[in-house]
């Protein structure tokens, strides 16, 4: 059906330096970097990323180049130490974003102008550079030079005062979701403006942009349509547990199932599920206002039936009828998930000092430049000599002179 | 050199609706393209008339068809027409404008696009270079591509609800910022795909599973599995490495403040603040290792302090101390917030039906694009554009498809 042609990545010929740690610009340059964008990763010694020095690793051991956080955001990417305090390394640095046609830097605003490498200066040397900037409260504003990180962010931007749902003791706090959400979220939102300021780049010129993204507003920009209505409507925003007549979570005897029931005849098709249990089949059911206002009064029937069911025969049941459910997965049932497995959503990935592991993919299929992982997360400094002599045309007596001298930085010597 | 919009040029059919469709083609909009989306008075957004999460009220839940805010803040800078997709006419007014367009987007039920005739292989005929992208609940292949689902639905079954919560509590699914964050994924999907198109003169189908997408945000939590056989668990605000690093009430109803201390300095500001500068040598909490070790302690030392105290003023005092502190803000906190306003993160646009309307914009601020913030299309309200402009299409002939009901 489809014309055979060479797998061909969408960013093939893109030159990215990332100088970024932890998750949001990481994140970020995976996503380009799995399209086919050269990605340089550049990392201060002697530690590197602080993303080394977390979990999970195998066999809970922490190792700089096992941590299976820093291996999944720096797929596909190729990794050097520079000493930025010393002359001669930032000297190297200033090359590399001479070479580049994309820099995505997470530090504040501040770390970049310290190195005499502000804005102006960026641009300056490289007239077309897109510099990508993602901090905590953005580069302007009141809090434009604010501490904030994951924790912060998030519940600065909104989404942690409506969590957790349906929560039973208001003594207790609002929640950041689990892992790094505001991480993702802004390097997700990061790749959006560069690929477009890049497209722009390519289909017209134009000079070089700076992109300014706030960790708070990539938040804010998720959960808009709740200040919307909030605002305008006056509908609740909070995390009462009675929220009708959407029914949420429901407790089986194995797991737990999220089941959302608005149309007339999905509610049908749950109470059908349920076996048309005499206190739910009565024709004032079959209207969303009438459940809206009544659905607490069945809830401990809908929770006893729950109860005695496995989620896994009701997720699939209750699918097959048509309405939206599904199962609370762990990470096991994912990795283990038919669908994922069935679409080859997984790919595996061998690392030289972490071992092979099935890494999770990407949630869109392309037919004619599919997304891969290009090469396992880099090793610190593994790419020093490659990238300075080939990339930056040191030579090699050059490069020995760096890493003698400590520009050029790696575990053991280089 | 100047720059504009970048994605300037570039035209978008704009099928989707709900939530995790129209975020996607408005952040192509906020990137200058043109996007024109495709209702009828008899499938339009069901978003025009409804609100978030209806509340037990005398009030009617319904309300006209322009006027559902949260329509609103997800479908500004597009175009809006009335095409009638289930005759005949109307999918082939469908694909002239499929001819003249580069992108189309789409999130109905797999399938639904082609019993219009509108499907992929459909419409590339028509247009060789397209791009074409289905975003749904679990995609287009496998199983359980038949499934159907909201954004609270696939957070559970993509494992980011098992990761969330309290311990000792069950799970809980988020919103639906599960739908706005897979629309940012497809969104740059459709760039990539145009980049390829770029280079190659090639267009191609996006598959997008949203379910997926889910899973691609915790590759980390994915990785415990793989290297350990374990599935992690819920730790509300705690993180892995520091203490503090959680949510403390503070003086009135609801009122919070998230705190995360990095660093022994951090520590030492934060116990200098609180008046008790001695914890910075308690040997509980000398060191990161010691504080997370002693994060109960600790949690109860900074809760006492900031029970009594007002939650902004804390926020305020510990940021000047260099430390990160920030109120968990809801709707009207964000609403008021001067340091978002000071941006320009809300944006203003007037709607020709309820006035000025304030609403998040770009998550981004890109020098060179300029594009202003306009308000959601009113149903049909470009119609005349669309048809008569761009198609050339001749007011006989529009008046015509009008009485058959096919433009409506």
């Amino acid at each position: 059906m489809e014309r055979a042609l060479a797998a061909r990545g969408a960013f093939d010929g893109v030159k990215i330096v990332e100088y970024a740690t932890m998750v949001s610009g990481p994140y970020c340059g995976k996503l380009l970097a799995d399209m086919g964008a050269d990605v340089i990763k550049v990392e201060e010694p002697p530690s590197g990323d602080p993303a080394r020095q977390r979990g999970p690793f195998p066999g809970d051991e922490p190792h700089p180049e096992r941590s299976g956080l820093f291996l999944y955001l720096n797929t596909s990417k190729r990794g050097i130490t520079l000493n930025l305090d010393r002359p001669d390394g930032l000297e190297a640095f200033r090359r590399l974003v001479a070479w580049a046609d994309v820099l995505i830097d997470n530090h504040p605003p501040e770390g970049l102008e310290s190195l005499g490498l502000g804005w102006d200066e960026l641009r300056r040397q490289n007239p077309s550079l897109i510099l990508a900037s993602l901090t905590p409260y953005g580069r302007t504003g009141p809090r434009a030079r604010a501490k904030g990180g994951e924790l912060t962010s998030f519940h600065a931007g909104g989404l942690g005062n409506l969590l957790p749902t349906r929560s039973e003791d208001m003594s207790r706090p609002p929640i950041k979701a689990g892992g790094y959400p505001t991480g993702y979220s802004t390097g997700l939102t990061a790749a959006v403006a560069i690929a477009g300021a890049l497209y722009g780049r390519r289909a017209s010129g134009g000079g070089g942009r700076l992109i300014d993204v706030s960790e708070q507003e990539a938040i804010l920009a998720l959960v808009r349509t709740n200040v919307a209505s909030t605002i305008y409507h006056r509908t609740a925003w909070s995390r009462v547990p009675e929220r009708p007549p959407a029914l949420g979570r429901l407790e089986c005897k194995d797991g737990y199932v999220v089941a959302l029931l608005i149309e007339d005849r999905h509610w049908r098709a749950f109470v059908d599920l349920m076996g048309n249990p005499e206190w739910a089949s009565g024709p004032e059911w079959g209207t969303l206002f009438y459940r809206a206002g009544h659905l607490m009064e069945i809830a401990d029937h809908i929770a006893e039936w729950a109860a005695q069911q496995s989620k896994e025969d009701v997720h699939h049941r209750g699918a097959a009828k048509g309405f939206a459910i599904g199962s609370v997965y762990s990470a096991e049932e994912v990795m283990n998930y038919r669908q994922h497995l069935a679409r080859d959503y997984f790919v595996e990935v061998d690392h030289p000092e972490a071992g092979k592991a099935r890494y999770a993919g990407w949630p869109y299929k392309m037919r004619a430049s599919p997304p891969a992982v290009q090469r396992p997360a880099p090793l610190l400094g593994q790419h020093n000599r490659e990238v300075l002599e080939d990339v930056l045309g040191f030579s090699a007596d050059e490069f020995a002179d760096l890493c003698r001298k400590g520009a050029a930085w790696k575990a053991g010597g280089q | 050199m100047t720059n504009a919009a970048p994605l300037r040029g570039v035209r978008v059919l704009d099928f989707t609706w709900v939530w995790a469709g129209p975020y996607a083609t408005m952040l192509l909009a906020l990137l200058g393209a043109e996007v024109i989306k495709i209702e009828s008075r008899g499938r339009m957004d069901i978003m025009r008339r409804m609100i978030v999460w209806p509340l037990f009220s005398p009030v009617p839940q319904e309300i006209p068809p322009n006027q559902g805010m949260s329509f609103g803040a997800i479908n500004m800078n597009k175009l809006g027409v009335t095409i009638n997709l289930e005759q005949p006419l109307g999918s082939d007014l469908v694909k002239r404008l499929v001819g003249v367009s580069d992108v189309v987007f789409e999130n109905m039920r797999p399938g639904a696009m082609e019993r219009s005739g509108l499907g992929y292989e459909e419409l590339r005929r028509v247009n060789p270079k397209l791009i074409m992208l289905s975003s749904s609940a679990r995609g287009a292949t496998g199983p359980e591509s038949h499934y159907a689902g909201y954004a609270t639905v696939h957070h559970a079954v993509g494992g980011a609800s098992y990761i969330t919560g309290y311990p000792d509590g069950p799970p809980s699914t988020t919103f639906g910022d599960v739908d706005l964050v897979n629309a940012t994924a497809a969104a740059f999907a459709v760039i990539a795909a145009l980049h390829h198109r770029a280079a190659t003169g090639e267009g191609q189908f996006i598959d997008y599973s949203q379910c997926e997408g889910v899973s691609s945000l915790i590759g980390e939590v994915l990785l415990d599995y793989e290297m350990n056989g374990r599935s992690p668990g819920r730790h509300a605000n705690a993180d892995e490495l520091m203490a503090p690093h959680n949510v403390y009430q503070c003086w009135g109803v609801d009122r919070w403040v998230a705190i995360a201390v990095e660093t022994d300095e951090e520590f030492a500001a934060l116990a200098r603040v609180m008046g008790r500068p001695e914890l910075a040598a308690d040997t509980r909490f000398v060191d990161a290792a010691s504080r997370k070790r002693n994060e109960a302690e600790i949690d109860e030392i900074v809760s006492a302090w900031t029970r009594a105290r007002d939650r902004d003023f804390i926020a305020n005092m510990l940021v000047q101390e260099g430390i990160a502190a920030a109120p968990s803000r809801d709707a009207d906190d964000l609403f008021h917030d001067p340091h978002l306003s000071a941006r320009g993160a809300l944006v203003e646009v007037d709607h020709p039906e309820v006035g000025v309307r304030r609403f998040a914009g770009a998550p981004w601020i890109m020098s060179g694009c300029d594009v202003e913030a306009v308000h959601a299309p009113l149903l049909g309200e470009h119609n005349d554009y669309v048809f008569r402009q761009l198609l050339g299409i001749s007011e006989e002939e529009l008046d015509g498809l009008q009485r058959d009901g096919v433009v409506q």
